[in-house]
């Protein structure tokens, strides 16, 4: 009991701001989503049946299931590179990962308008060596999309997986090739099996966090590449339908949590 | 891993995999080698890299009221959302840290729930609520918008310090006869202030730098500088974003570094 007391005075004010900015926020999403006091599932319905909703969410789905892939094989190469250098070279390397990770989204989508543009870098130099007969349309469609979230999410693969390949004892790889295993046979039998723990971390946090992009499509895609989150933005504050938007965000945020547990649940079993 | 590489097919690969990770370094870093020359360049144009160096880019920055009174707006968000979040949830922290009650869970989830829950979800849940309390767009709708959306890191870092303290110096402290806020006070707090500064710089930055919430939160004269950089990114490219780029990035640079500082020349924090 005298635990209770004190614990109390130092949780108190932050449980005070947990329940009124965070939990009752989220129960009002729900209330507003099934329209109030009527406790109708109207909404919901008709997003089921909208062809905006199922064409938005399908590419949702592409988009976030190919820009996790991608990052995750360019992140896994680069945690690869990490843990094989000594300790004082890795750490100036992760730098150059760190620095990224900390850059604001709006600083990577801004240089990517200046990279990918119809007048931007890589297209000026197609048309000098091609003396203007190349071009490619990268900025506003998907592949501006997916070059732009791979960028963002890379490092948030880089450190799981990293922390995996550093904990697997080299022990292992001596007696591997002193048995005779070629390095690429290492490689498939030893060190990707054994970094499993580490992409399955990264990928769940990587493609939650894809699930949910809103910035990203906003400002490298198209129309056509609006994910679930710009139509939560477009029946919020433009269509000004607050119970279709209320919907949509519990569906987004049903489909994380499903995710989430899924992980979570695996984990425990592992751990046990 | 790091044996000596004699095998020549190895040495291939090994090579081959430096190539690989090298533009993988370099596609992560590509935003930032473009901003930055562009920043310093010359404005009215935007070539790269650019033909001349200048700053003017900069001076307009500082000089139109357009930009500058986003910045005041971010700054004084972020300074007060880094008050708060340090005064709730470092005590919080302590307290999950330290004690068992009941609802610990239900509540501490709570607390760290903005990492789970998608930040779109966050902010539509704030712009519904506070619009029904009728406080949208107000500075004090975006401040408890950060610091719900700071609380988990700070917890996390603060949390990760608390549990490298001797816990016997808390227990001497009580046996000593003193109050539970008198201990936390005068024996925790002093031993975590490495692990304050830094949860406190990353609180600042996270709130300076966060857009979604802001987004929805701020009206037309609470703009924050991240929500004018996404509108005018959207609207027109202006290079004057290309300066404005480059003081962030600097700015995030900065903060990184004094927490690895700090971190290293104090083994004992977070």
């Amino acid at each position: 009991m005298r635990d209770f007391r004190q614990a109390s005075i130092f949780v108190t004010p932050a449980a005070i701001i947990a329940i009124c900015i965070s939990a009752l926020p989220l129960l009002y999403i729900f209330y507003t989503s099934v329209e109030g006091p009527d406790f109708s599932l109207g909404s919901y319905i008709s997003i089921i049946k909208s062809t905006l909703f199922h064409r938005t969410l399908s590419t949702t789905m592409v988009i976030a299931v190919s820009s996790s892939a991608l990052s995750l094989l360019i992140g896994y190469v680069i945690a690869l590179h990490l843990a094989r250098q000594p300790a004082k070279r890795r750490a100036f390397l992760l730098i150059l990962v760190l620095l990224p990770f900390w850059t604001s989204v709006l600083v990577k989508c801004y240089a990517f308008t200046i990279i990918l543009g119809r007048t931007g870098i890589i297209n000026s130099a197609l048309d000098a060596i091609s003396g203007g007969q190349l071009s490619m349309s990268l900025l506003l469609n998907r592949t501006g999309v997916l070059i732009g979230m791979t960028n963002y999410l890379t490092p948030f693969v880089v450190f799981p997986v990293l922390a995996s390949l550093l904990a697997i004892d080299p022990a292992v790889y001596r007696s591997a090739s002193i048995m005779g295993a070629r390095p690429a046979r290492i490689f498939w039998t030893v060190t990707l099996p054994m970094s499993v723990p580490g992409i399955i971390a990264a990928l769940a946090s990587v493609f939650v966090m894809a699930l949910s992009f809103f910035i990203i499509p906003a400002l490298l895609g198209g129309p056509r590449d609006a994910m679930l989150s710009n139509l939560v933005d477009f029946y919020t504050r433009e269509a000004l339908d607050w119970n279709t938007a209320a919907a949509i965000g519990m569906i987004l945020l049903g489909m994380t949590l499903i995710v989430v547990g899924t992980v979570y649940a695996r984990n425990r079993r592992a751990a046990l | 891993m790091s044996e000596k590489i004699k095998d020549p097919i190895q040495a291939r690969l090994s090579r081959f995999g430096t190539l690989l990770a090298t533009l993988g370094y370099l596609f992560l870093l590509a935003p930032i080698f473009v901003v930055v020359p562009i920043a310093f360049g010359p404005p009215g144009d935007l070539n790269f890299p650019p033909e001349e160096f200048s700053v003017e880019l900069f001076r307009i920055f500082f000089s139109s009221s357009d930009w500058t009174d986003p910045v005041l707006m971010s700054a004084k968000v972020s300074v007060i959302t880094t008050i708060v979040v340090l005064l709730t949830a470092v005590p919080a922290a302590y307290g999950v840290a330290r004690y068992n009650f009941p609802g610990k869970s239900l509540i501490s989830g709570l607390m760290m729930s903005s990492l789970v829950v998608p930040t779109i979800v966050t902010a539509l849940g704030l712009y519904l609520y506070f619009s029904y309390l009728r406080i949208t767009g107000s500075t004090f709708a975006l401040v408890l918008g950060h610091v719900i959306y700071t609380t988990p890191y700070v917890m996390v870092m603060i949390i990760a310090g608390i549990q490298k303290l001797d816990r016997n110096l808390e227990f001497g402290a009580q046996l000593m006869g003193a109050s539970a806020m008198r201990m936390f006070f005068t024996v925790v707090l002093p031993q975590l202030v490495p692990s304050l500064i830094a949860a406190g710089l990353f609180a600042f930055l996270i709130s300076f730098d966060e857009v979604v919430i802001a987004w929805f939160l701020s009206g037309s004269d609470t703009v924050t500088l991240p929500v004018k950089m996404f509108s005018s990114i959207r609207w027109e490219i202006s290079p004057v974003i290309a300066a404005v780029s480059t003081l962030l990035t600097a700015m995030s640079l900065v903060v990184s570094l004094i927490v690895a500082g700090l971190r290293k020349s104090t083994p004992m924090a977070g």
